[in-house]
C-alpha cells in the first residue's frame, strides 16, 4: 500500500514539475510548485523522514511560497500581455488542473497522515518513534554541525540585510546609491547628460 | 516502504531534469526562480535517498541522518535564494517594469 502511495505521490511529483515549466503564467507555476512540495513532503513522510516533511511543508510550502505569491501580487503578474493570448476555456481548464491537482494533494496527505504517516526508518540501530529520530537529528546538528548550523544562521541574517538593502524603495529626493552602482540602471546617465 | 532506492533516484533526477528545462528555456523570471527550487528539492530527494539506503544496509561511520541534516541546509539556502531572488526581482521590476529575462541583457556585452 506505501508503495503504491509512493508510486502515485511520485506521478504527481512529477505531473507538478511539468506543470510548473509548462504554466504560462506565473501564479500557475508557482501554484504547480506548491502540489510538487506537497507530494515530495509526502514521499519523506513514507520515507520515514517525519522532521524534514514537516519542515518541507513549513518553510517550503509555508514561507517559500507565500513570498512567491507576495511578490505575484505586488508585481500585478497577472495581466501581462500573456492572458490575452489565451482563451477563456484554457484559462479554465489550467485553474481546473492547478486546483484538481491541490485538492488530490491534501487528500493523498490526509491519508498520509491519518493511515502510514509513522513508519520510522528501518535502521540496524532501531529508533522506534518520530520523537527519538527528532531527539538523535537535534544531537547531532548541535554536535557534529555546530560550525555550519552557525553559519547558517550569519547567512539568514545577511540575507535580511541584504534583502531590505536591495529591495528599499528609493526616495526622490535621496542619492540613490543602491541602484545607482548597477550597470543597467539608465538614472546616472540620464543625471550626467542632464547636467 | 519498500520501494528500491533507484526508483526514488530517478524521481529525483526527473525533477531536476525538469528544473534545468524550466530554468533554460523559460522568460519569465519567477518561472525561472521556481524551476530553480524545483532543482533544489531534487537534490533533497537525493540526499533522503541516499540516507535511506544507508539505513537499510546498515553502514557503520555515518549516521543514517546525515540525509536529513544535509537537506535542512539546502532547505535553508533555498530559503535565502528566494528571499534574495524575489528581491532583485522587484528591484529589476522598479528599474524596468517588466520581469522578462531579455529586459535585462545589458551584461550580454
Amino acid at each position: 500500500m506505501a508503495e503504491t502511495l509512493f508510486y502515485l505521490l511520485s506521478i504527481g511529483a512529477i505531473a507538478c514539475g511539468a506543470g510548473v515549466i509548462r504554466a504560462r503564467m506565473p501564479l500557475f507555476s508557482v501554484l504547480c510548485l506548491l502540489g510538487a512540495f506537497f507530494c515530495l513532503s509526502g514521499i519523506y513522510l513514507l520515507a520515514g523522514f517525519q522532521f524534514l516533511a514537516v519542515t518541507q511543508l513549513l518553510v517550503y510550502a509555508g514561507a517559500i511560497m507565500v513570498l512567491f505569491l507576495f511578490v505575484i501580487m505586488l508585481l500585478n503578474l497577472g495581466d501581462e500581455n500573456e492572458i490575452a493570448r489565451q482563451s477563456g476555456i484554457a484559462l479554465s481548464g489550467k485553474q481546473l488542473a492547478v486546483a484538481g491537482t491541490s485538492a488530490g494533494v491534501f487528500a493523498l496527505i490526509g491519508v498520509l497522515t491519518a493511515g502510514y504517516g509513522i513508519a520510522p526508518v528501518e535502521t540496524a540501530s532501531t529508533r522506534a518513534s518520530g520523537i527519538d529520530e527528532l531527539q538523535t537529528l537535534a544531537v547531532e546538528l548541535f554536535s557534529r554541525y555546530m560550525l555550519p548550523f552557525e553559519a547558517a544562521s550569519l547567512l539568514l541574517l545577511l540575507t535580511m540585510i541584504g534583502v531590505i538593502a536591495i529591495a528599499k524603495r528609493q526616495r526622490a529626493g535621496e542619492p540613490t546609491h543602491t541602484g545607482a552602482g548597477f550597470p543597467w540602471t539608465k538614472e546616472p546617465l540620464d543625471e550626467e547628460s542632464t547636467l | 516502504m519498500n520501494v528500491p532506492t533507484e526508483h526514488l533516484l530517478a524521481l529525483a533526477a526527473i525533477l531536476f531534469s525538469l528544473g534545468v528545462l524550466g530554468f533554460l528555456t523559460r522568460k519569465n523570471l519567477i518561472i525561472v526562480l521556481a524551476s530553480i527550487e524545483l532543482m533544489l528539492n531534487a537534490a533533497n530527494l537525493t540526499f533522503v535517498a541516499g540516507s535511506r539506503a544507508w539505513a537499510a544496509e546498515g553502514v557503520t561511520g555515518g549516521s543514517p541522518l546525515q540525509g536529513p541534516i544535509f537537506s535542512l541546509f539546502v532547505i535553508l539556502v533555498a530559503a535565502a535564494e528566494a528571499a534574495v531572488g524575489l528581491a532583485l526581482i522587484i528591484a529589476l521590476y522598479r528599474l524596468k517594469q517588466s520581469v522578462a529575462l531579455d529586459s535585462a541583457g545589458e551584461l550580454k556585452g
